[in-house]
């Protein structure tokens, strides 16, 4: 007992500040899922799983230091369970129409919260298999057997026509439409995760990441450990690619190229590698960052008839923003700082000085 | 140095903001507009498609520009060729701009993912070349103005069977894309039908989109001596696999579908695609309607330095003047009435021929055209009507 509550969660304390910050959350959460339209709810949704799959790519990029671009190939499986087994039976004849769907699935309908554990769970299976021979391998071999292995993933459900329908991909998927699945989710991985870094698997991911040599002289199964971030990392996406399924109502190959990857990449470099706080950051901001900029591919953007502004534009303006960000917090938005009331005391406190030196200074006609 | 670059850039973040704002919260007071939603991908691995669609969908809006008295405002809408953006994409149309109707989108799945949020919002949507049977099924939001694959699989049947006298058909299906396996599907089971013959596929060979070489799949093939090939699949792909049959001395003659009608599978192919046949919407110097006639003359006007006038850009043209016509037959521009009218849709007058929208929302043509590369170009062989 004890021992367990050594390795978790002993070193945390609540502030009474994040209690109330969360009920602040939960309420917020709640006024919007009754009052906002269809589109911002679909943007905040998306938001919320974007934030579950690049936490799940964080732990093994940023905390363990393992330079993994698998991500697509993890959501793909996490989609495709949720697809497949909660697909009503009664639609699958007209889905699966060119070759029906294999007997030993076509009479299964799983309830969706069964369908998406058991998506995080095979996603994970996945991780573990192809941990195995992959995670022995280093920076750039890690990366590209990562990649190699989810345009496998891809090729693989393209050509299994009688499970994924091929090609053609599923739809009449049961959507998901109210926030709370995705934001409960979401805060609950995040609380896990806030455990987990906090916890001594945590110490071990970090102490991987700064230095191999010196973590293994120090006790720490180095297989082991990276095994675990990658398989719970690869469950996190599993999640997060089930419930993007469920939003979308409808999956096919194409979705899960290998540049999916890159969105959840420039999310967690942009917010911070080795940041929870930063992921979620950057997650809204990529994802309302981009939505927002629409602006631009429309012809009268500004009340004048400028060429310019055209579709594509702002793909253009957001990488430019993202080059600007990237030069001027080469660490990220975030670094590997945490969002906690000290960061945010201490961030207040220096921009309290700085405002009262330049007063003294301009009192006391200083220029320095 | 530093504090005036982030003070510039939050300016320039902020002020688009405002000027966004106030732009669209005038518009969507204002009563004498309709909007109609264009959805299209205009970035991304699609780009070129879909705007050979939105040329189509502006050229009509400059010929008829007004309904029921009031002016038709064009909201276009890029999704990236990205179903997650294609989702929020449509429902900023539906939500954000109010449009009363959605035209698009190039490419089948984008159009899927974009069915639900039509289905739930209830706002009618039209696909234009979206030939996916799963685009309208189970969707009373949308329709369509183009031929489905099933039609265009059985068209090539047909005439493999009848024109070319074909016995034994070799397939080559780009197994990554669905509109080449819906073919190929729809194909194997005409032809069968028509030969009845169980075994008069010979070969099938499935490749990937972006494979380069065929010669594994094309000697397999060639093993079993068909009498044609039918190839549906990407023009680029395409003419590469016809390029290297001839190279390895098989001389079948190869069919395939309405994607090869681009520049590129001529420039990639060169003389190897010489004779080549493929079915498809439009022909522009053979017009099957009035229609069609007003829509050449009017292309060549707005682009006379163009050489022949793509199929989706004439079905582009299709589903603005359907539209329009159901929201002139519905007398309002509530979707709802625009819907019920769309579905009414009897022998509507389009530049790609007559269309009659059935009871899946898909538009029930019996005609196609037969083109064959002769010359570098793209000839009128035959019309095919199908029943």
């Amino acid at each position: 007992m004890e021992n367990i509550q050594h390795r978790f969660g002993a070193y945390i304390k609540i502030h009474w500040k994040t209690i109330v910050f969360l009920g602040v959350v939960l309420i917020t959460i709640g006024l919007l899922d009754q009052f906002v339209d269809s589109y911002i709810r679909r943007l905040l949704n998306l938001c919320a799983i974007y934030t579950i799959i690049s936490l799940g790519m964080n732990l093994v990029n940023g905390f363990t230091g393992q330079f993994s671009l698998g991500q697509a190939g993890f959501m793909a499986v996490g989609a495709y369970t949720v697809a497949i087994f909660t697909v009503p039976i009664e639609a699958r004849a007209t889905i699966f129409y060119l070759a029906p769907m294999t007997p030993l699935l076509a009479n299964i309908q799983l309830p969706f919260i069964v369908a998406l554990l058991l998506g995080g769970l095979v996603s994970a299976g996945f991780a573990f298999l192809i941990g195995g021979p992959c995670l022995r391998l280093r920076g750039d071999y890690l990366a590209i057997a990562t990649l190699g292995f989810s345009e496998i993933i891809r090729i693989v459900f393209t050509n299994t026509q009688t499970i994924t329908n091929g090609a053609l991909g599923i739809k009449s998927i049961p959507t998901i439409t109210s926030l709370w699945w995705t934001y409960g989710i979401a805060i609950i991985i995040i609380v896990l995760m806030i455990l987990l870094i906090n916890s001594s698997y945590g110490r071990a991911f970090k102490s991987i990441r700064e230095d191999e040599i010196a973590a293994e002289a120090m006790g720490v199964g180095l297989f082991k450990t990276k095994m675990t971030s990658f398989m719970i990392g690869a469950f996190f996406t599993g999640i997060g690619g089930g419930l993007f399924a469920a939003l979308l109502g409808t999956v096919d190959p194409k979705q899960f190229y290998f540049t999916l990857t890159y969105n959840f990449l420039l999310i967690i470099v942009l917010g911070g590698l080795g940041s929870i706080s930063g992921t979620v950051i950057a997650s809204f901001v990529v994802t309302l960052g981009q939505e927002w900029l629409r602006f631009l591919d429309e012809p009268m953007a500004f009340g004048l008839d400028l060429p310019i502004f055209r579709p594509g534009l702002r793909m253009v303006v957001f990488s430019a923003l993202l080059m600007v960000v990237v030069l001027f917090y080469r660490k990220g938005l975030m670094g590997t700082n945490e969002l906690t009331w000290d960061f945010i005391g201490k961030k207040i406190k220096v921009i309290k000085s700085k405002f009262n030196r330049k007063k003294s200074a301009s009192q006391g006609g200083d220029n320095k | 140095m530093k504090k005036m670059l982030v003070l510039l850039l939050s300016l320039a973040l902020v002020v688009p903001m405002v000027a966004g704002c106030s732009g669209s919260s005038t518009t969507a007071e204002d009563s004498d507009v309709i909007k109609i939603g264009v959805f299209e991908p205009l970035t991304g691995a699609n780009a070129a498609g879909g705007e050979l669609e939105v040329d189509g969908i502006e050229l009509a809006n400059q010929l008829r520009p007004e309904v029921l008295g009031k002016k038709v405002e064009l909201v276009v809408a890029d999704n990236k060729s990205d179903k997650a953006e294609a989702t929020t994409a449509a429902a900023r149309l539906i939500e954000k701009d109010k449009v009363v109707a959605v035209l698009g989108s190039w490419g089948s799945s984008l159009s899927i993912a974009a069915g639900d949020v039509v289905k739930t919002n209830e706002v009618p949507a039209v696909a234009l070349s979206a030939t996916n049977p799963q685009v309208t099924a189970g969707n009373d939001y949308y329709f369509r103005v183009c031929f489905l694959d099933p039609f265009q699989g059985t068209v090539m049947a047909n005439y493999a069977s009848k024109n070319l006298n074909a016995k034994k058909v070799a397939i080559i299906q780009e197994v990554s894309n669905d509109y080449s396996v819906g073919l190929a599907k729809f194909f194997t089971d005409a032809f069968v039908k028509l030969t009845g013959d169980p075994n008069a596929i010979v070969a099938t060979g499935n490749y990937n989109t972006g494979d380069q070489d065929f010669t594994g799949i094309l000697t397999n093939i060639k093993a079993t001596n068909p009498d044609v090939i039918f190839a549906p699949g990407n023009y680029t792909e395409s003419a590469l696999i016809i390029k290297q049959a001839r190279a390895l001395g098989i001389t079948a003659p190869f069919i395939g579908g309405d994607t090869w009608e681009t520049n590129e599978f001529i420039t990639v192919g060169g003389a190897d695609v010489e004779g080549a046949v493929m079915s498809t919407f439009f022909d522009d110097t053979n017009p099957l309607t009035e229609a069609g006639k007003t829509f050449v003359a009017e292309y060549k006007k707005a682009y006379p330095d163009r050489e022949n006038i793509p199929a989706v850009t004439a079905l582009g043209y299709d589903g603005y003047m359907m539209t329009l016509d159901a929201i002139e037959r519905a007398g309002s521009a509530d979707p709802k009435a625009i819907r019920d009218a769309l579905a009414a849709t009897v022998d509507f007058e389009g530049a790609t021929g007559m269309i009659t929208i059935d009871a899946n929302g898909d538009a029930q043509k019996t005609e196609a055209i037969i083109k064959v590369v002769k010359d570098g170009k793209f000839t009128y062989l035959d019309s095919v009507t199908v029943q």
